[in-house]
């Protein structure tokens, strides 16, 4: 069978033909399956390890979250996003009174205040937001005809839709996600446009507001993880452990890694949160440099696929929102891996399809369903 | 507003040129992170690696079996015991308090001590080095510990081996004892052996007599073992499928050392020492040795039990041990060195016949007192002894006679002589803390005291007093060598090292280290019918009528030796006690006997040294006495048997007691 022979767009128009099964993206479905696959065989060596008793349960949960996740995929393919974009106004204010019922009534776990529990399922609206806000900014922006960057007075409504939420999610406090908040909506706009002028201004205000930040708006956990970045030998049995030890993990992976199960640093748990944050430390531990960039490919290719749905988008909305899905992809792969092999402080960000967790799982497969609906879509008309 | 759904195709057009916006943050991102894993997993993975495995393999010591010590006859004087210890590690020890209490319970020990000793020693040594909770645990407590050892991490058992000496007190000083490397001993032992041998931070190590002189050679080479630890320490349950690349090293034991000690004789030795007679145990040392120079025997007394040492002395023993007055931790033998006494007039006599002072016949006043200079010199007989020659004055042991040839010979001539039959010099036993003791010169009093030497002191020194200092090996040296006519044999403690296939690697063979009779390096010759005229009057000492050592006869062996007496304070306590005994023991006299048996082929030689003892007819001579006669039953109890016999054969109509005189007898020395 020859997988979507189409998706680059060649056949042009010949949209009432199709049935349902050939109008999917299959080529992108199939790299998304070839990342929960190794996903999966990843995440079982991270739960099977010596010491991991009580933990196998976590491979089975996470197939039953994928099955979820993969469900929502195509009910989102099938279902028109534009549906999503007219509704995203109403999204938004649901989502943001959940944030808020997370500053009142949110369950406290770890010394932040993130979730709202509801028994048997913990909800971390903050983590919804991020697809929220994509809706709500393709709709805003995609409204805009101009092909100019945006100044000041048109920047001010889209961005404050996207800084109330980022600054409520730094209160919880999360400050990883309020940056990927930030990141993505940033991303969006500048896809869109911005005034030259407005981002040197932009830059200037951040140098200047750097050390205030330091110094009032950090706590100091926060403030220690900066610093540990910056030389993990101050504290290597506190704050540093966890980022000597993932690049410890790393870099004994080698040229080939170590092998399915055998990862050293995972198995004896030297390696911290190796099952949801530093997941991808195990799969370079036991894979190597080999698998690390074959993992790395696999997003790669999911972006160049998403760019070009973007392209042959047929409204501004459907490129948005694949824009913004992708840069909900790009950021958390970035800061993840980044933060994985030491080039960027540790921040609580999951890797998305590889990392362990319902949320991140389900998030993550409705973003991926919505580029998927716009590729799906974009014969129609 | 306007509603989106009416945009018009192809309106996203306008976003083509913003694209590559995006594709170039992804190829940036990408390079960042491919190059980032290109320098952890190819340039540094080498590197990493090594530190994953340290992270996660536990190294643990195996420590060597010490080599054994054997006497000459492979019974084992020094073995090695399966010990266990308990230790915690601070580096994982998350709930110490807890653990504490759990451990302290089974121990017997107060959690709060735990806890505070763990403490310490993290501030001390940091959080890596295990601490010690107690050593030596039964086999109880080593089950109950295993059954803890789950649930709190860090707490670990031991396998240790503990040094066992089964002659526990009897020669302490010489196998000497181990302990714990100490941190300035750590440093120079490294530096010593740099590129030989590796010394860490809880090693045992010998710190006194054989163990230390002969560590290297029976250390061995400890092993390792490698362990899989989790992050918290716990060992990993089982072999499994990660381990690879990490052989564990078994330890090395370490070679075995034949000695040249008896244990029979060196028994024999430890209990003469502690006769249970009027005098009690001694004080001293003694050592018996082969006429080749094998040691047999090597006592110091009162002693020590090194086996406290090998399960860790308890301060308040350790402080008891270096206060005590008796100072049970030297070796007496070499470490410390005493006048000699009369048992120096034998080798003044030598010097006397050799510088031709006086011949064989030569028979000379001995009466009670010699006025020389200002002074009035004593002898021990009120009445004095007549003419008599110097085979009688060795036998009854004129001072003054001695006194006559000091004047004639003064020091420097009696000097050489001494130092030729070894006295004044090191025997260099290998054993630490030799001393070399002193036989005095003018020249040498010049020097060391800046003063000239007094004429007067012709007479004390050729007596043995003054400053003449000996050890009991160097006495035991210098009389064997007048056994064997001159030749001087190296006195030696090992015979035979062996590996653990019993295997020999090394033989020491007994060495002569100069004849006396021969030229030599100290530029005189005693000639050999002299050491015969010496040798009888030293028999006379054992056999003669007048005899100071006639209660050390042994029938069936003629012996041929020396008693001596050494006063430890002036004179002038002469005059205040009339009894030795009386005095307070630190003030009491030294006694000595050197001895050597038969007197025709002479086999052993025996130097006892019997502090405070008042007297050396009484003091030390039966120790001598016992100890030779250990040798001869053993050896040749022919020789015994026969005149027990013969003796029964005489004295059976009258059927009288054993003829063997021991009753103490007032001496003239």
């Amino acid at each position: 069978m020859k997988l979507g022979s189409d998706f680059m767009g060649r056949s042009g128009l010949q949209v009432e033909e199709r049935n349902l099964l050939s109008r999917l993206d299959f080529n992108f479905a199939f790299v998304i399956l070839a990342l929960n696959v190794i996903g999966l065989i990843n995440l079982y060596s991270a739960t099977h390890g010596l010491f991991s008793k009580g933990r196998l349960d976590l491979f089975w949960m996470q197939l039953a979250w994928l099955s979820l996740g993969w469900a929502v995929y195509l009910g989102i393919t099938l279902l028109d996003y534009k549906v999503l974009i007219r509704s995203a106004f109403v999204l938004y204010g649901l989502n943001f009174a959940a944030l808020l019922a997370v500053e009142f009534f949110g369950k406290t776990s770890l010394g932040a205040t993130r979730w709202l529990d509801f028994g048997f399922f913990r909800f971390q609206p903050s983590e919804t937001m991020k697809l929220v806000l994509i809706l709500v900014l393709a709709r805003v922006l995609s409204q805009r005809e101009k092909t100019t960057g945006m100044g000041v007075i048109e920047l001010a409504w889209p961005l404050g839709l996207a800084l109330v939420p980022a600054v409520l999610t730094a209160k919880q406090p999360d400050l990883g996600t309020a940056m990927l908040l930030c990141a993505i909506s940033g991303s969006i706009l500048m896809f869109v446009g911005v005034n030259r002028s407005i981002l040197v201004f932009l830059a200037i205000v951040t140098t200047l507001a750097a050390p205030i930040v330091w110094n009032f708006g950090l706590k100091e956990y926060q403030k220690n993880r900066v610093l540990t970045f910056i030389s993990p030998g101050r504290d290597p049995r506190g704050t540093g452990y966890n980022s000597i030890q993932s690049k410890i993990a790393v870099g004994s992976g080698k040229i080939l890694g170590k092998g399915f199960r055998k990862g050293t640093q995972s198995q004896l748990e030297f390696l911290p949160e190796r099952h949801t944050d530093f997941i991808f430390s195990v799969l370079s531990e036991e894979h190597g440099f080999i698998g690390s960039v074959t993992t790395l490919g696999l997003f790669i290719i999911l972006y160049l696929m998403s760019i070009r749905i973007a392209i042959n988008a047929r409204e501004k909305a459907g490129a948005l929102l694949v824009v913004g899905v992708l840069a909900y992809m790009f950021w958390h792969v970035f800061v993840n891996m980044g933060m994985v092999i030491g080039i960027l402080p540790i921040v609580g960000v999951p890797l998305p399809l590889l990392s362990y967790g319902g949320s991140s799982m389900l998030t993550t497969m409705i973003g991926l369903g919505l580029i998927s609906s716009v590729a799906y879509r974009r014969y129609l008309f | 507003m306007k509603d989106f759904v009416q945009s018009f195709e192809d309106e996203a057009k306008d976003y083509l040129p913003r694209y590559k916006v995006l594709y170039a943050a992804i190829t940036m991102a990408s390079l960042l992170i491919v190059g980032r894993l290109w320098y952890l997993q190819i340039l540094q993975g080498t590197e990493l690696r090594q530190y994953s495995e340290k992270n996660r393999v536990k190294e643990t010591k195996l420590p060597a079996p010490r080599g054994l010590f054997l006497d000459r006859e492979n019974r084992v004087l020094v073995d090695n015991l399966p010990g266990f210890d308990a230790t915690i590690s601070p580096q994982y020890a998350k709930k110490l308090e807890s653990t504490a209490e759990e451990v302290g319970q089974v121990l017997n020990i107060p959690a709060r001590k735990i806890v505070e000793d763990v403490r310490r020693s993290q501030r001390r040594d940091g959080p890596f080095r295990a601490v010690r909770i107690k050593d030596n645990l039964s086999l109880a407590e080593v089950f109950q510990l295993k059954l803890l050892r789950w649930d709190n991490p860090g707490l670990n058992i031991n396998e240790s081996i503990l040094r066992y000496y089964s002659l526990a007190h009897n020669g302490a000083q010489l196998f000497g004892y181990v302990a714990e490397i100490s941190k300035d001993q750590l440093t120079r032992l490294n530096e010593r052996f740099a590129g030989k041998m590796v010394f860490e931070q809880g090693d045992i190590i010998g710190k006194s007599g054989l163990e230390e002189a002969f560590d290297p050679i029976i250390r061995g080479r400890d092993g390792v073992s490698f362990v899989e630890v989790d992050a918290r320490g716990r060992e990993a349950p089982g072999e499994s499928s990660l381990y690879y690349g990490f052989k564990p090293q078994p330890a090395l034991p370490g070679n075995n050392l034949v000695l040249t000690i008896d244990k029979d004789i060196q028994e024999a030795a430890y209990k003469a020492m502690n006769r249970n007679d009027s005098i009690g145990p001694r004080i001293g040392g003694m050592v018996a040795m082969r006429s080749n120079g094998e040691i047999l025997a090597w006592v110091t007394t009162p002693s020590y039990d090194p086996n406290e040492f090998s399960t860790g002395i308890p301060p308040q023993v350790w402080s008891k041990l270096i206060n005590d007055p008796f100072r049970p931790l030297r070796n007496k033998v070499i470490q410390d060195h005493f006048m000699p006494g009369s048992t120096f007039k034998p080798i003044v006599a030598l010097a006397a016949l050799s510088e031709k002072v006086i011949s064989r016949n030569t028979y000379i006043n001995a009466p009670s007192a010699l006025k020389y200079g200002r002074r009035v010199y004593h002898d021990h007989s009120r009445s004095g002894y007549g003419n008599i020659n110097v085979m009688q004055a060795l036998e009854v042991s004129s001072n003054v006679f001695f006194y006559k040839m000091g004047i004639q010979l003064t020091i420097d001539r009696i000097a050489p002589y001494a130092r030729l039959l070894g006295l004044g010099q090191k025997s260099n036993i290998t054993l630490s803390n030799e001393v070399s003791g002193v036989i005095p010169t003018s020249e040498w009093k010049l020097k060391k005291l800046g003063e000239e030497w007094q004429p007067g002191e012709n007479l004390s020194n050729a007596i043995g007093q003054g400053f003449v200092l000996v050890t009991a090996l160097q006495m035991a040296m210098a009389y064997n060598s007048i056994a064997l006519d001159g030749k001087v044999m190296k006195p030696f403690l090992i015979k035979r090292v062996l590996n653990q296939e019993s295997k020999t690697l090394q033989e020491f063979e007994p060495e002569v280290l100069r004849d006396a009779t021969q030229e030599n390096e100290f530029g005189v010759i005693i000639p050999q019918e002299h050491f015969k005229t010496v040798k009888e009057g030293m028999r006379r000492v054992v056999h003669g009528e007048r005899g100071t050592a006639r209660g050390a006869r042994i029938d069936g062996i003629e012996m041929a030796g020396k008693t001596g007496t050494t006063q430890v304070r002036s004179w002038s306590a002469d005059e205040i006690y009339d009894r030795c005994d009386a005095r307070p023991v630190f003030q009491r006299h030294h006694g000595w006997f050197v001895a050597f048996a038969p007197v025709q082929n002479p086999e052993i030689t025996v130097a006892v040294l019997a502090q405070h003892s008042c007297s050396g007819s009484r003091g030390a001579a039966p120790v001598g006495r016992d100890v030779i006669k250990a040798y001869f039953e053993k050896y040749h109890p022919e020789l015994i048997k026969a005149a027990v016999e013969k003796k029964a054969r005489l004295k059976a109509p009258a059927s009288q007691p054993p003829a063997v005189d021991l009753s103490v007898r007032e001496e003239a020395e």
